[in-house]
């Protein structure tokens, strides 16, 4: 058997490599750091699918890893949306990375059903083209919701949730743990993802207090850039 | 000409009440006696005509509304609204419309289809009419009365399908059709047969002149209703209600009928007033926003049913009214030639406009918004809340923070450290902000003017925040934002 069909029957999609995290099926939007990317399924966040981020970081760069994909999404003619957000985002900031800042919509919520029902009618209104959320004290069910909105919407969901609800289960295609190791740098470790399970962390380097460059953004460095 | 004549039966009840789902028998009375009433009174043995008294004697929980003939001019109206979606000519009747549809036929595929068509956007806007067709508006309306379902087509059938029909269909006037009725006539075509001389005799000439312009052989002329560009509809529920699903029900016919008229004249609204009104309270009132002129009864019915989850009503309602003086022109856009098409920018503007009012109509206004930026150096001041959609946009500046402070947080101060769960070690050269300084005073805690050095600073657990030493004495620190 030559190689070249070799190559053609493991590219078969009914042929399943057991190391393999890809899975072409599940379309996704880069999230702008190249060695996150390689550890995702599909190279990025998913797209039609949840995802969350669990930290108890404040101040480490955990909205930052974010921010490549809403500039990205800035640029298209819908709404970027930002379900209680803890604090106010600072638009000199966010203009700096690149994400149009007139395309946001802030959503105040207070309880966790109504926070979900903000994202739900956001996902399906077809009036956005990225949503995100801060959420705690969320059950599943309301999640099961989210995930069924998410799927008809065909955008990437980002949900922040607090560390501590890491050990209860989630529909979320994707699920990442944030958390600070050393001293500039956040530890990301992939705590559920579509294939494989992941065995290692992701480390990116935080870069406080150098300015971030337009250059940087587009040439999309491995380093984690705390933009403000 | 093909007239299409429409008879709402129990008229002052429809007017009031629009087909509401009701347990009780119901009942409209005009000096003391019944003059409509619905099918659960009827099964009770009530019959129009019937004095107040026998009536509550048959039917003890019967509910009696007074008639009012301008609450019945005004559903008259509306269903003459609804029904110019169809035909520019609209005539109305007392208890029913006339229509002049043959232009109109072939638009509905059929008169098959626009009648269907027709019902339903009647029975959407809580309207249940009797109809037939005929050449003369008034041959239309006695068919209707009469022999409801007919189509005549032709003016050479008209003399032997008006001929079946009782006297009583005419509408000639109690005392005149008695007199004929002694005489022994029964149906129309008795008094056809009869001649003119005969008819003059028993003063019965306006008779002959109706039966004459039945058949055509005498003009009929009608004016078209004009409806005024505003609509101001009002619906009575037979009994007060406090849930939520049955005032939805009860306000989607009222905007039913609004969006139907709205569509018939390529207008939308893009606010309107939703008054629910009580016995003894001050009616609620709710403010229906859509951001994008819109004629989609659904939009209204789901803002409505937004708003209503948010409200306490203070008593149960007994009516409700839709107000919507606004009216603002949408001239049709074309079907792509390719049919579905991706969504253009102006429907794109319109779905995030109605996300905007959906969330506000839930959240309250101030909860939704976007961010402005303003050409202010203080922080607190450099960005403020604005209406979305029309945020200035921001030049990037970096360095900052992505998150601010709502206030700037006064920070504890240990040897001469900024403290924070921790010491606060300062990264870097500090940025100086000097603005403010125009402004007034402002008090001594809080003064307006800014005197600040900035510093990035790292906290016990590494975490990044953007902290300020007032220039000025006593030198005291704050928070400003967190980098994230």
């Amino acid at each position: 058997m030559s190689a070249s069909s070799l190559h053609t029957l493991l590219h078969r999609p009914d042929v399943w490599r057991a190391n393999d995290t890809a899975t072409d099926a599940c379309p996704t939007v880069s999230t702008g750091h190249p060695a996150l990317d390689a550890e995702l399924p599909g190279g990025g966040w998913p797209v039609g699918d949840m995802s969350e981020v669990l930290t108890d970081c404040c101040g480490h760069g955990e909205v930052s890893l974010l921010l490549p994909m809403l500039a990205q999404a800035s640029q298209a003619d819908g709404w970027v949306v930002w379900v209680a957000p803890p604090w106010y985002p600072n638009v000199s900031t966010l203009a700096a990375a690149g994400l149009r800042t007139h395309r946001m919509l802030v959503i105040q919520a207070g309880s966790a059903g109504e926070r979900v029902w903000a994202l739900r009618h956001a996902l399906n209104s077809r009036a956005c083209s990225a949503v995100t959320g801060w959420l705690d004290r969320v059950d599943t069910a309301l999640l099961r919701r989210l995930q069924l909105a998410v799927r008809e919407a065909a955008l990437p969901l980002l949900l922040f949730r607090p560390a501590s609800d890491a050990h209860i289960a989630s529909p979320a295609a994707l699920r990442l743990q944030v958390s600070v190791a050393a001293e500039g740098e956040v530890r990301i470790d992939i705590l559920k993802r579509r294939g494989r399970p992941a065995n290692r962390p992701v480390h990116l380097g935080t870069r406080p207090g150098i300015p971030v460059r337009r250059a940087d953004i587009v040439r999309r460095r491995p380093a984690l850039a705390l933009v403000g | 000409m093909l007239w299409l004549a429409l008879v709402f039966p129990e008229w002052p009840l429809q007017a009031r009440f629009r087909a509401q789902a009701h347990t009780q028998p119901l009942a409209v009375a005009a000096k003391q006696r019944v003059v409509a009433l619905d099918a659960t009174a009827l099964a009770q043995g009530v019959r129009p005509g019937q004095r107040l008294a026998d009536a509550l004697a048959l039917a003890p929980d019967l509910l009696i509304s007074p008639r009012e003939s301008q609450v019945e001019d005004a559903a008259l109206k509306d269903a003459a609204g609804c029904a110019l979606h169809f035909t520019p000519h609209v005539a109305l009747a007392t208890d029913g419309l006339l229509l002049e549809i043959a232009g109109s036929i072939r638009l509905f595929g059929g008169l098959d289809g626009l009648l269907r068509a027709l019902r339903s956007a009647l029975a959407a806007a809580g309207f249940h009419a009797l109809s037939a067709c005929a050449p003369t508006p008034r041959a239309a309306r006695w068919l209707a009365l009469g022999t409801p379902g007919r189509t005549i087509r032709g003016r050479g059938a008209l003399p032997a399908a008006l001929a079946a029909l009782p006297l009583d269909v005419t509408e000639a006037g109690e005392a005149r059709l008695a007199t004929l009725r002694e005489a022994g006539l029964r149906s129309v075509g008795d008094a056809m047969k009869l001649p003119r001389d005969a008819l003059a005799l028993r003063d019965a000439q306006a008779l002959r002149r109706l039966i004459d312009q039945a058949l055509g052989q005498t003009a009929d002329p009608r004016t078209f209703f004009s409806p005024p560009p505003e609509i101001d509809s009002r619906l009575e529920l037979p009994v007060p209600r406090h849930d939520a699903d049955v005032l939805l029900f009860a306000a989607s016919r009222l905007f039913n009928s609004a969006c139907t008229q709205l569509a018939a004249a390529h207008a939308g609204i893009a606010e309107c007033l939703l008054e629910l009104q009580h016995e003894h309270e001050a009616p609620t009132r709710l403010e229906l926003r859509t951001g994008t002129p819109t004629h989609d009864a659904r939009l209204l019915a789901s803002l409505t049913r937004e708003h209503l989850a948010r409200i306490a009503l203070p008593e149960a309602v007994t009516a409700l009214r839709l107000r919507a003086p606004d009216w603002i022109e949408q001239p049709g856009r074309s079907r792509d030639l390719f049919g579905t098409q991706a969504p253009s920018p102006q429907d794109r503007q319109e779905a995030r406009d109605v996300l905007v009012e959906r969330l506000r109509a839930r959240l309250g206004r101030d909860a939704v918004y976007s961010l402005s930026a303003s050409g202010d150096h203080r922080p607190e001041r450099a960005q403020q809340r604005g209406e979305p959609g029309r945020a200035q946009p921001a030049a990037g500046k970096p360095q900052r923070p992505l998150w601010l402070l709502p206030e700037p947080e006064l920070l504890a101060e240990r040897d001469g450290q900024p403290w924070r769960n921790g010491p606060l070690h300062c990264l870097g050269r500090a940025e100086r902000i000097e603005a403010g300084w125009w402004d007034d005073a402002g008090d001594n805690d809080h003064p307006a003017e800014a005197l600040r050095d900035y510093y990035i600073a790292v906290g016990p657990r590494q975490e990044r925040l953007w902290i300020y030493r007032e220039h000025r004495a006593p030198h005291r620190w704050y928070l400003q934002g967190l980098f994230a």
